[in-house]
């Protein structure tokens, strides 16, 4: 398949050279942002302050909405809540008479704890199942707050010591403001805010190349709530009195979300913008209609959805207008310098060479069973330093269980030895760790970033692995290897199916794996293509001493490379041996090469 | 019975036929080969309906079909055997065959037709009240071969029915397939394997990046050096 | 603690325990076979309480009334149902995966926004309820409100009407078929544009429904929509998804065990069960306690 014109592409391509000065441009005109409506209390109209005081409060609720949503794409419903425990627990402390600069610090501490705590339970869920469990968190959060009355005031509420506060409430809404759009900047582009994008993508993946996913997730939600919890404070101190339906609310909760959403979710300017066309629009229909203005308001959040569901900054209407491109611009990492003088010689990898005396995977009694069907049965295979094995069987016969069970997609029971180590209670990020690298029998890329972001990922997350922009130039060998040196700026969804195929391989080469698992790769390749990739197999062993399990149906491919043949049928090892012996074993002929082989002449 | 002329089908922001044009008369048994990616499965959408072209015209009995929704192809007498098989995991291997004859047109006729279906493939008659997820490959291939006759079409499109079964099974779908052929129904088969599919088909055309490249009875193809050098592996 | 009032607590748990099941019905309905969750739900079950109100006022408060009512309701619903889904959400389908969730989000809950506001410009947003005035049927000691017995029968009768259209009925098999595999339905001749309206319009009439009978218990304004959409996505997760029996039976048990709390402990902490549950249940059955589909 090829591209017929696609703008956005074509931006991604000419994104690297656009975007270089950006960083002090982009600095610059931030700073004279912030100035500008530092200016604004100034003007001395409490009205207006207090108007912009509620659209960077706004601003950081949807922003840290997003670090969850559109980054590690979480859609947590209960943002609000962080909201709305943080504004209590900063009254709570303040009307006791702590302090204002503690009250923060307590707010933080109190939400980021609640935060963590939630943690454990919500990320045990996924997709939409994760959106109920946290829309839930609303309603308790305000029963509790509502029946907790000795903490809590009940339905009375928190009343704040009198002072006025709004132009230091300002100023510090300004600053958090600040710091949360920054934060969004450098978290976009760290490896921190890459794990989390790999995350969004394909959680098993992400592990598979060596994210341990759990710390990343709790990470950024207690960082999303911290974020949240300011804003709760720093609202509460400016309005001096709170109680349940004002913080959590659930007729306001899903504003912040909605105005994430609207600007669009995920894009650096989405939130922002989000916020203030949202903001705008509400205050003007207050201030212009004696009825009906929330109708006015809902019909407006209806249509975007309906007309430019991935927000207003993804639509084609921001993007054909030039000035206001930048805008939907997705944030991939700059390149160092064009790749194209790498040669696909030499890969950045460790030149090992194999001692074929040594074992490097021993399974012994491995085994898996889904319910009552065992797909994995009672398994030993020894496999030595250096070897390329084909693993055959019929479809079902477990090859690809077995591989998940190895990469502990699956844990299986029974002993698995992995370089004289034992990998039970590893979990697969450590599996990958330790050396095992695999490709997917359907390619599971990060689809929405792109060729060389995917390779960098497995580069830079490996044990000792590069920076970020050091990973980046490295990945563009592997992926000059397998025939993709010309596709690096491209997003990995666009690929074909083969060169999906070919990107995980670059990607689980990017580990420094000690071993490779390779499954069906062949399948759809033409035959010159074919022996293109055997010979890649080749020199991955020869020259970097990797050693290979190849899962393949083509046996005329494997026939081209492998120095032993495991057959499997109905999750048993019925055959082990060098080829020309396995394919004249009578149980392999019967169960699974039959006519095919007699007729093909293998 | 059905003719193809230039159609262009894009995915999305891709092109995935670029100029695809084919015929097929009544009664033949006609092959769709080429590489991953060429635009095999992509045809069969568009001829099915899954995948309305954006120009060149698709005739069915005379008619043009282009465009129109795959509820009423069906009904007209086109089915499909799509990649994946596309079952449906939890409902029972009887259930599935008879939402084969969901429309109209086959539901008075479903208790014969399922009986016939049960004597192409004996081994669903004991598997019948078993969840379709839990056959082995070549099984719940026959089920998805077995739902697509289950709409009594005069056409069928096969994307790739050997895909994950057993090589001992092949053998047994492609024999229940030369008899559906024999009792008048006109096959379009998509194969990877080019071996295998000119073992089946009478011609076939080859399709290459979205465009046509060869096409010809299997002798003609099998004569013809650039075919052979590209897709045989015989350079 | 005497039997009888142990029974007495019983059955009005039972009563509000059927109403979430029947909430949580079109919720359900409407996930498990179009993926659309729909944030309006709730405020279309708000919305049919009030204006059932409304009517019953208009109609002069006879039982007939009430059967017209629910009907008449039940079928605007349904078709407001199917146009909302057709005219706005279906058009979403199209796109990508990540535009198609986050445009249903927001135009769903636009729609909650939008109706919520009209409901109250028009109606007003004071809480409105079907006030009954019905005899009693005493059992021992235990008295039965005869309206609540036949809220009761109706909801029952529902469950098992709808349990026989998706298991028997051609419709059903479409239905099952097109949640199991969308593209093998469509080369079956089913019509899945087409079966996700008539779904989504089957969901809101049902909202309707209950929306009345609610009306006949508690009072409800335009507002109070969202919570129960809450309440229903907790029975639903609770229950499994797509499992209308096991909704009920969700529906059912919080319904009992809610109102046992609220006698035995405090009723201020009665909400609070529903979603001390749901987190409890989703820590230890992170699909979903009813659904025992394998990964």
């Amino acid at each position: 398949m090829s591209r017929v014109n696609d703008p956005v592409a074509a931006i991604g391509a000419s994104a690297a050279a656009a975007r270089r000065p950006a960083p002090f441009v982009g600095a610059i005109v931030a700073t004279l942002c912030v100035g500008a409506i530092a200016l604004v209390p100034l003007l001395g109209v409490p009205y207006v302050t207090s108007l912009i005081f509620t659209l960077l409060v706004s601003f950081i609720l949807a922003q840290s909405w997003d670090w969850v949503g559109g980054l590690a794409g979480y859609v947590n419903l209960g943002h609000f809540a962080y909201y709305g425990i943080g504004a209590y627990a900063f009254s709570i402390a303040l009307a006791a008479g702590v302090p204002a600069p503690l009250c923060f610090v307590m707010a933080i501490a109190v939400v980021s704890t609640v935060a963590a705590i939630l943690s454990f339970p919500l990320f045990r869920l996924k997709g939409d199942y994760f959106a109920f469990a946290t829309l839930a968190i609303l309603p308790l959060s305000e029963l509790l707050a509502f029946n907790l009355v000795r903490l809590t005031g009940g339905a009375d509420g928190v009343v704040l010591p009198p002072k006025y506060v709004l132009s230091q409430a300002f100023y510090t809404a300004l600053a958090i403001a600040a710091c949360t759009f920054a934060l969004t900047v450098v978290l976009a582009r760290s490896r921190f805010g890459y794990a989390l994008k790999s995350i969004r993508n394909d959680e098993q993946a992400a592990e598979v190349v060596g994210i341990r996913i759990f710390p990343a997730k709790l990470g950024v939600m207690v960082l999303s709530a911290a974020a949240a919890s300011l804003a709760g404070a720093v609202h509460a101190w400016q309005l001096s009195y709170i109680d349940p339906p004002t913080v959590f609310g659930l007729n306001v909760a899903l504003v912040p979300v909605a105005m994430a959403l609207f600007g669009g979710s995920g894009l650096l300017w989405g939130p922002m913008i989000g916020v203030a066309l949202l903001f705008s629009i509400q205050q003007a229909l207050l201030v212009n209609m004696t009825m009906l203005h929330a109708t006015v308001y809902g019909l407006i959040i209806l249509m975007i959805g309906r007309f430019m569901p991935g927000g207003l900054l993804r639509s084609r209407l921001v993007r054909s207008l030039p000035a206001l491109r930048f805008l939907s611009r997705e944030i991939h990492l700059d390149r160092q310098e064009p790749s194209r003088s790498t040669s696909t010689t030499r890969l950045p990898l460790p030149e090992r060479k194999p001692s074929p005396s040594s074992e490097l995977l021993v399974c012994r009694g491995l085994t898996k069973a889904f319910g009552g069907n065992i797909a994995v049965n009672n398994v030993d295979i020894t496999i030595r330093q250096g070897e390329i094995v084909g693993l055959v069987g019929a479809n079902g016969s477990g090859k690809t269980t077995l591989f998940n069970c190895i990469s502990k997609v699956y844990e299986p029971t029974g002993e698995l030895i992995f370089d004289g180590r034992n990998l039970a209670g590893l979990r697969r990020d450590q599996v990958s760790a330790v050396g095992v690298g695999r490709s997917f029998q359907n390619p599971r890329p990060f689809g929405d970033l792109t060729v060389a972001e995917n390779v960098a990922i497995a580069a830079t997350f490996r044990p000792g692995g590069p920076a970020l922009p050091d990973a980046l130039s490295e990945a563009a060998s592997y992926a000059a290897f397998v025939g993709l040196g010309d596709r690096l700026d491209q997003r990995a969804d666009s690929l074909s199916l083969q060169e999906k195929k070919s990107l995980e391989l670059a990607r689980a080469l990017a580990l420094h794996p000690k071993l490779l698992l390779v499954d069906e790769v062949a399948s759809g390749l033409t035959p010159s293509e074919i022996r293109r990739f055997v010979e890649h197999i080749r020199d991955i062993r020869e020259v970097y001493g990797i050693t290979v399990i190849w899962v393949e149906h083509i046996f005329s491919a494997l026939a081209q490379v492998v120095d032993r043949l495991i057959v499997l049928e109905q999750g048993q090892v019925i055959a082990d041996a060098p080829l020309a012996e396995a394919v004249k074993d009578e149980r392999v002929l019967a169960a699974y090469l039959g006519q095919v082989a007699s007729k093909e002449g293998h | 019975m059905l003719s193809l002329d230039r159609i262009v089908v894009d995915h999305g922001k891709m092109r995935a036929i670029w100029d695809v044009s084919l015929d097929i008369q009544v009664g033949e048994k006609v092959g769709l080969l080429g590489a991953n990616g060429a635009g095999k499965t992509t045809t069969l959408g568009a001829i099915q309906g899954l995948y309305p072209p954006q120009s060149g015209a698709i005739t069915f009995d005379g008619q043009p079909i282009a465009g129109r929704p795959p509820a009423e192809n069906v009904a007209q007498g086109i089915a499909l055997v799509p990649e994946g098989r596309r079952l449906f995991p939890e409902m029972t291997v009887r259930e599935n065959l008879e939402m084969g004859a969901y429309l109209r047109h086959a539901r008075s006729d479903l208790r014969r037709t399922l009986e016939h279906i049960l004597e192409l493939f004996p081994i669903l008659r004991e598997k019948a009240g078993q969840h379709a997820g839990e056959l082995s490959g070549g099984q719940q291939q026959m089920v998805a071969i077995g739902r697509a006759l289950m709409s009594k079409p005069r056409l069928l499109l096969l994307d790739e029915p050997f895909l994950g079964v057993a090589p001992l099974v092949i053998y047994d779908v492609m024999d229940a397939l030369r008899r559906v052929a024999e009792s008048g129904v006109t096959i379009l088969l998509v194969e990877q394997n080019i071996h295998r599919a000119l073992d089946f088909v009478d011609r076939a055309y080859v399709i290459e990046n979205g465009r046509n490249a060869f096409d010809g009875t299997r002798e003609r193809l099998l004569g013809d050096p650039e075919f052979g050098a590209k897709f045989l592996g015989l350079d | 603690m005497p039997l009888d009032i142990l029974a007495q607590i019983a059955i009005g748990g039972v009563l509000i325990g059927g109403l979430y099941a029947l909430f949580a019905f079109g919720l359900s309905l409407i996930y498990g076979v179009a993926r659309i969750l729909n944030f309006s739900h709730g405020t279309l079950l708000a919305i049919a309480g009030v204006l059932a109100s409304i009517l019953y006022g208009a109609l002069g408060a006879s039982p007939l009334a009430l059967v017209a009512i629910i009907t008449g309701l039940a079928l605007a619903f349904f078709l407001f149902g199917w146009g909302f889904h057709d005219l706005l959400l279906a058009p979403l389908k199209r796109r990508n995966h990540f535009e198609a969730s986050v445009g249903t989000v927001l135009t769903t809950v636009g729609a909650l926004i939008v109706i919520g506001d009209v409901a109250a410009t028009l109606a007003g947003p004071r809480p409105r309820n079907i006030p009954l005035r019905s005899d009693v049927i005493e059992i021992g000691d235990v008295l039965i409100p005869v309206s609540q017995a036949w809220m009761l029968a109706g909801i029952a009768l529902l469950t098992v009407v709808l349990q026989l259209v998706l298991t028997r009925s051609w419709y059903g098999r479409a239905v099952r078929a097109v949640t199991q595999d969308h593209v093998g339905a469509t080369i079956c001749g089913v019509r899945s544009r087409a079966i996700h309206g008539i779904t989504f319009g089957l969901g809101t009439a049902l909202a309707a429904i209950a929306g009345v009978l609610y009306a006949m218990v508690y009072p409800v304004d335009p507002y109070t929509g969202f919570s129960l959409t809450v309440k229903a996505f907790t029975i639903i997760v609770l229950g499994g998804i797509g499992n209308l029996v096991g909704a009920l039976a969700a529906g059912l048990f919080l319904g009992v065990a809610e109102a046992f709390t609220a006698f035995f402990w405090a009723p201020e902490w009665a909400p609070a069960l529903s979603i001390t549950l749901l987190l409890i249940i989703l820590v230890a059955f992170p699909n979903g306690f009813g659904n025992t589909r394998k990964a």
